[in-house]
């Protein structure tokens, strides 16, 4: 099984990178024929990663959302889905072209972390962290499609007007809409992540809140978004200084899925 | 001034502040290590930001005062807000129900010349509409949905009021004790005046040697045999269970063994003793033999320390220190079988086992917090995806209808497809 999920990850890989680099001639061609090969074999890939997750689900005996390496897979699993759901609901190659790289760039990382399967401390024995963790992957894939929609945003007003960027890029309004749903998609989904792993975590340590960095972490996140949603209320504040903090919610993501880790660990009493 | 206070304490503007200084607040906390003393971050940092940081509690900032008052105006602005759009909130409700509003004015989007309002409605995918009549005595059509979208953000801040309040109820109110033991060690809970018995300990191991679970059979009584009966359970990691109120929690575990103390070869005392405990001599209390650490496969790294290779039982040996009168006498390690011998005393350590920590917890208000997480989530779940619509059609002169619609939620998204769906009409209109 496990030998199989190698070679999905690689054909996943190939996959990722020859849509990437069909979106980015769509830019630069601008025919929409090339957008929707790309959207196809991003749907492929998608496919086939979703194969390869479950190989690794029944090679390991256990969902596979416990270490580095299962997360980032995964992590660039639920990018991806959000990303190819808004580009395709929304009729907006562009976004693909400017998601596919933070796709590329995270199942990259995935790559270079060990893919061994190692037995789970019983701690992390629980359905509890499925849920938590499944939750986690739709969240942050949100705010990595709002991420990308904020940066498009900010793009778009240096950029010159062309007939293309009119046809291809949801006009202003529009792009803030979309971006508030990409939001409330991940503040919906980090709020399950939170509370499904405090109740985990009351469950396996006794404490449902101990602020541990990763925890408080996750609670900058979802307060920076919650300032998100109140700002873009207010008038004058949606669009531009929307799109920022779009931006700078993400860094509280990464942050929290990566640079966490390397301050302080959690409590591992059996670790 | 009054009257402005009020009012900005009970403004969103306030909230946006208040939520932009809680968030650096807590980035703050975690980016200091937490509870270490003045010293250590004299050490870690410098002595002057060693100052700062006891000085402004960012060694305990989660329960420091400033904490603490920045949440409660967090919770004293969310109060207010809730309270003073409570009635405007049930107003609206019932309006954004009845025609009279909207007829009296045009939609976010219009459009003019429908024919057949009610497959627009449909596309809509708009409940059917009711016929009624417009001031001026015109026919028209209304239908809305989704009113209970409205609620939305104001149930979400309920909810975060109450996970708040159970929060810091069960913070001021929670007692936590922990009991450490073998099999058949009985040891009181703190000062609840329960008893636990450690009926057993296991530890489960899988084919490669890895553990899989650790299990402990419990028991909890009343000493007096009081009103309350025995009661048994078995916990495991996250598999906790409620005896009495009180919730038992398998925690950890490490090594302990039987102490063997002899007096001029006669046995003086023999006793099963943890990692971590102090035992002192039964005869010369001031005598006291620690163990600091068990190794089960010990080895010694010169310029490393002691370490153990593996977790079998190859190798057995007590790292152990010796206090007099409160003093170091010395620190060695003991390998199993050999003789330690102090003065008159011969002490020996055998039967390394495994002994289990176990958490015991009390926290009434769990279940508060637990509640405002739910209502929290309802919140967000009504406010991001039960979108308020309201349609209406008013029939013109002309016998065709115009429509108007409006869904503020949708924004851009809504137009469009209320664009669509007129569009649909008139063109089926031209067939
Ligand atoms: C942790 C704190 C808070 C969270 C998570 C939160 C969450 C939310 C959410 C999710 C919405 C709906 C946004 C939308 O539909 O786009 C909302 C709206 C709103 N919030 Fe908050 N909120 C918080 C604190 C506050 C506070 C303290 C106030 C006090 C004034 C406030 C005032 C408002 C107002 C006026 C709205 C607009 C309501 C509406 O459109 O019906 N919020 N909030």
């Amino acid at each position: 099984m496990l030998q199989v999920e190698n070679t999905l990850f690689t054909l996943v890989m190939l996959l990722y990178f020859a849509s990437m680099l069909l979106y980015f001639a769509f830019i630069a061609v601008k025919k929409d024929g090339v957008a929707k090969v790309a959207v196809g074999l991003q749907i492929a890939g998608l496919a086939l990663h979703t194969a390869a997750l479950i190989c690794r689900g029944i090679g390991a005996g256990r969902l596979p959302l416990t270490n580095q390496y299962e997360f980032a897979t995964s992590f660039a699993w639920g990018l991806c889905l959000v990303s190819l759901i808004f580009v395709i609901r929304f009729k907006f190659p562009v976004l693909g072209a400017f998601s596919a790289p933070v796709v590329f760039l995270i199942i990259g990382y995935a790559a270079m972390q060990s893919r061994e399967v190692k037995n789970l401390m019983p701690a992390l024995r629980s359905n509890w962290l499925g849920f938590h963790v499944s939750t986690a992957i739709i969240a942050y894939g949100a705010f990595g499609v709002s991420f990308v929609l904020g940066v498009i945003f900010l793009l778009r007003d240096r950029m010159r007007q062309s007939g293309f960027l009119d046809a291809h890029i949801p006009n202003r309004e529009k792009l803030d809409v979309i971006a508030y749903r990409s939001v409330s998609l991940g503040l919906l989904f980090l709020t399950f992540t939170i509370v499904t792993g405090a109740i985990w975590a009351e469950r396996a340590w006794g404490s449902y809140w101990s602020w541990d960095p990763k925890e408080t972490w996750s609670l900058v996140t979802w307060i920076v978004y919650a300032a998100y949603l109140h700002l873009r209320l207010r008038r004058g504040w949606e669009g531009r200084a929307a799109a920022i903090f779009a931006v700078v919610g993400f860094v509280c993501v990464i942050f929290t899925y990566i640079g966490v880790n390397t301050f302080l660990p959690g409590v591992h009493s059996y670790a | 001034m009054l009257k402005k206070i009020w009012k900005f304490l009970s403004s969103m503007r306030f909230a946006i502040l208040l939520l932009v200084v809680l968030a650096v607040a807590c980035s703050v906390g975690s980016l200091v290590t937490q509870g270490q003393t003045y010293d250590w971050y004299a050490q870690h940092y410098s002595e002057r930001t060693a100052a700062l940081i006891v000085a402004l509690r960012l060694d305990d900032a989660f329960h420091s005062i400033w904490f603490i008052v920045i949440t409660g105006f967090l919770c004293l602005n969310l109060v207010l807000c809730n309270l003073t759009r409570l009635p405007q909130l049930i107003r609206r409700t019932r309006a954004e129900g009845q025609p009279e509003g909207a007829l009296k004015g045009e939609g976010d989007v219009s459009r003019e010349g429908i024919a057949d309002p009610a497959s627009v409605f449909a596309r809509l995918r708009m409940p059917k509409p009711a016929p009624c009549q417009t001031g001026d005595g015109r026919e028209a059509l209304f239908a809305s949905k989704h009113r209970a979208g409205l609620w939305g953000a104001w149930v979400c801040h309920l909810g975060i009021l109450l996970l708040i309040l159970g929060f810091g109820l069960g913070q001021m109110t929670q007692k936590e004790y922990a009991v450490y033991g073998v099999p058949g060690d009985v040891k009181p809970i703190g000062d609840t005046g329960w008893m636990l018995k450690i009926d057993d300990f296991t530890i489960g191991l899988r084919q490669d040697a890895t553990v899989e679970q650790y299990t402990a059979a419990i028991s909890v009584y009343s000493p007096d045999g009081g009103t309350a009966a025995r009661e048994s359970a078995e916990i495991s990691v996250n598999h906790p269970a409620t005896i009495h109120g009180m919730k038992f929690y398998q925690n950890s575990t490490g090594w302990a063994g039987k102490v063997n103390v002899l007096k001029d070869g006669e046995p003086l005392q023999a006793e099963v003793v943890c990692a971590g405990d102090f035992l002192p001599i039964l005869d010369k209390p001031e005598l006291v033999v620690y163990l600091n650490a068990f190794y089960p496969d010990y080895v010694l790294t010169p310029g490393v320390g002691p370490s153990t290779a593996s977790a079998n039982l190859n190798n057995p040996a007590w790292l152990y220190s010796v206090y007099y009168q409160g003093s170091l006498l010395g620190m060695n390690a003991l390998m199993a079988g050999e003789e330690l011998t102090i003065d008159e005393y011969t002490v020996t350590f055998t039967d390394p086992q495994n002994f289990t920590l176990i958490q015991i917890k009390r926290d009434r208000f769990t279940w508060l917090a637990l509640l405002g997480g739910l209502i929290t989530t309802l919140g967000l779940l009504l406010a991001f995806y039960v979108q308020p619509a309201k349609v209406w059609a008013v029939r013109d002169p002309d016998g065709t209808w115009t429509l108007h619609g409006q869904c503020k939620k949708g924004g851009a998204i809504f137009r469009e497809r209320f664009e669509k769906a007129t569009n649909q009409d008139t063109q089926t209109g031209i067939d």
